[in-house]
């Protein structure tokens, strides 16, 4: 598992690895996507929306484009598929997916917002590694 | 206990100045000797860290459901100076006005011959969980008169009484609602959310009143011994979350401007009357309105099935009263004998206005405004009186539920939703939510004991217990 549950009071907070930022930046949409919905099932995109983040560090890129996907779960009803992503600067790409089933997808619960708090981003021998608070 | 903290009085405590550096004042805080035993260190080092920030006046506070959150603790209170003083969505939360309220019916327990019925048909009526959608549609305009005018504007569009509009805290709308500082994203997320309960610890209630303390208050509220009454508890939804998003980006590079030295970044701020710090509280004051019109619309969502299924009158369903949890105010207290008008954010805490304010409706003037606290899932919810004593040692504020103390992971791995909702039944609760995690999560023993939190504010003298209500059904969200 890239993505593992550590232990917090009130909101829930999350180690997530990867190779490279894309791949970070793609896992933690995927961590996001389960506490919204719990473990849903993988089926072929239906619906494709852009998604695009900036920030002055790479901290508040990654809080900017968590925030990003969870607008677009709410207003589009979005569950994700599939990210394509570039990451330098700025965060760009797509993210696919399918539309909000009550059937399959009511497993997880709302995310409130993306947290600063113990937020940590940093290398690792193998990649990089996100600690993240989602404020639920 | 951290060996710093001193004693003040069986359920006071004080942080010392010098706990974390840079502390303008004390940290003081409300637990009894067992709640101590569940303060985490976080929550304390937070607690401390909120009196490090300008302006803050007498003592950063915690209430006995203090624990660790974003910015400041959940439980905490802050008052500040309207000249030197700051405003911070860490001071808020997410969930802007986040709040409770109840209203009572003429039903006794006998009335209700299937109670699972009755959970069901609420679920399927009232929007909740994940995905859901608003039951009616609003436009641009719409949303705009809701954020200006909050529970009155519900009322005017047919969701409840014009009785109902004082019986909310700022009369359901508080002043000072900018919405031009809603972003069009606030928006976008608010306008399908209208009228939807949410999820996590958000939840509606199908209570029983079981037992009385205090029975001339209880009179004055309207509630009885035997009374079935309803208990909504949510907020400003997707819409609030968004606000305090957008406003706390702008408030980081605020923070650096004016200079402010932070502990911690989630407590980025502005000061009061900066353009940045009014375009919050503007922002701030139109998500509190969308969360009292949002619960106003659930409230007619529930009389409306009430009157259907029982054949009562819609009017026999009286709000009692309706508090927020998660919002900054101006209010007027007196600071060291000076009557001051200071800014007192209430983060997971509730106003508990002692007799004779002005803000409170007439007929609760004598006795105090009601205080509604709500249990955790399967415990025991309260109607308390705000008290002279919450006036000189709070600000006016009091606890606001139970208070975390358990993830919500190690909840998952202890019990399955299936064995808490089955020990539930077994004590005659009927508990319905979209999934079983979110019943797991929610466990009663997550939380501290809502009658210990209850007796700690009332032995301290910062509100009072009159009444205390034995949940049903529940919904959760």
């Amino acid at each position: 598992m890239v993505f593992e549950e550590l232990e917090h009071t009130a909101d829930i907070r999350m180690k997530i690895s990867a190779a490279d930022l894309p791949s970070l930046f793609s896992e933690s949409g995927f961590a996001l996507a389960k506490i919204l919905y719990g473990a849903y099932p993988v089926e072929t995109p239906t619906d494709v929306f852009s998604i695009h983040a900036e920030g002055k560090d790479r901290e508040e890129l990654i809080v900017n484009f968590l925030s990003e996907l969870l607008f677009l779960t709410e207003t589009e009803y979005l569950v994700p598929q599939k990210f394509t992503l570039s990451v330098v600067d700025a965060v760009c790409g797509t993210v696919e997916g399918v539309l909000f089933d009550r059937k399959k997808h009511a497993g997880g619960t709302g995310v409130k917002g993306i947290s600063y708090s113990g937020l940590s981003l940093t290398r690792t021998k193998t990649g990089y590694e996100l600690i993240i608070i989602f404020d639920i | 206990m951290n060996d710093q903290i001193q004693q003040i009085t069986t359920n006071e405590w004080e942080i010392p100045r010098g706990f974390v550096p840079g502390m303008r004042v004390p940290g003081r805080f409300f637990l009894s000797k067992s709640l101590a035993e569940t303060l985490e260190d976080g929550a304390l080092t937070q607690l401390a860290n909120v009196a490090t920030l300008p302006g803050i006046l007498r003592y950063s506070l915690g209430m006995p459901d203090i624990h660790w959150g974003y910015g400041f603790p959940i439980g905490g209170v802050g008052a500040f100076d309207a000249d030197t003083g700051i405003i911070s969505p860490g001071g808020v939360g997410f969930d802007i006005n986040c709040g409770v309220r109840m209203i009572t019916t003429p039903l006794t327990v006998s009335d209700i011959p299937d109670m699972k019925e009755l959970v069901e048909d609420l679920f399927n009526a009232v929007p909740t969980g994940v995905g859901s959608k608003s039951p009616i549609r609003l436009s641009q305009k719409d949303l705009s008169s809701m954020l200006e005018d909050g529970a009155k504007n519900a009322v005017e569009m047919g969701y409840g009484m014009e009785c109902d509009i004082p019986r909310c805290e700022e009369n359901g709308a508080m002043d000072g609602a900018k919405p031009e500082h809603v972003s069009k994203k606030a928006r976008q997320r608010g306008i399908p959310q209208c009228g939807t309960l949410g999820s996590g610890n958000h939840f509606l209630e199908v209570q029983v009143v079981d037992d009385i303390v205090d029975e001339a208050t209880a009179k004055t509220f309207g509630v009885a011994k035997g009374q079935i009454c309803v208990m909504i508890h949510c907020g400003s939804r997707g819409l609030g979350h968004q606000v305090c998003t957008d406003h706390l980006q702008i408030l980081e590079s605020a923070s650096k401007k004016y200079g402010i030295d932070l502990p911690d970044r989630q407590l980025a701020c502005a000061p009061l009357f900066s353009p940045e710090g009014e375009a919050y509280f503007g922002a701030m004051a139109a998500s509190a309105n969308y969360a009292w019109a949002n619960r106003q619309i659930i409230t007619h969502i529930v009389r409306e099935l009430f009157v259907k299924k029982f054949r009562i009158a819609y009017e026999e369903m009286p709000l009692v009263y309706d508090v927020a949890h998660n919002v900054a105010k101006w209010e007027e207290h007196n600071v060291d004998g000076v009557r001051r008008n200071v800014c007192v954010h209430r983060k997971g805490a509730t106003r508990a206005f002692g007799p004779g304010r002005a803000e409170v409706p007439h007929e609760f003037r004598a006795s105090g405004q009601p205080v509604i606290i709500p249990g955790s899932m399967g415990t025991p919810s309260y109607i308390l009186a705000g008290t002279d004593g919450a006036m000189e040692k709070t600000f006016g504020s009091t606890c606001h539920g139970s208070g975390r103390v358990k993830s919500r992971s190690s909840a998952k791995k202890s019990q399955t939703g299936e064995e808490v909702a089955n020990a539930l039944l077994r004590q005659g609760i009927i508990v319905r939510a979209p999934n079983q995690a979110a019943i797991a999560e929610e466990a009663p023993d997550v939380y501290k004991s809502s009658s210990e939190v209850v007796q700690t504010v009332h032995d301290a003298g910062i509100s009072r217990i009159v009444a205390r209500m034995r949940p049903l059904g529940v919904i959760k969200g």
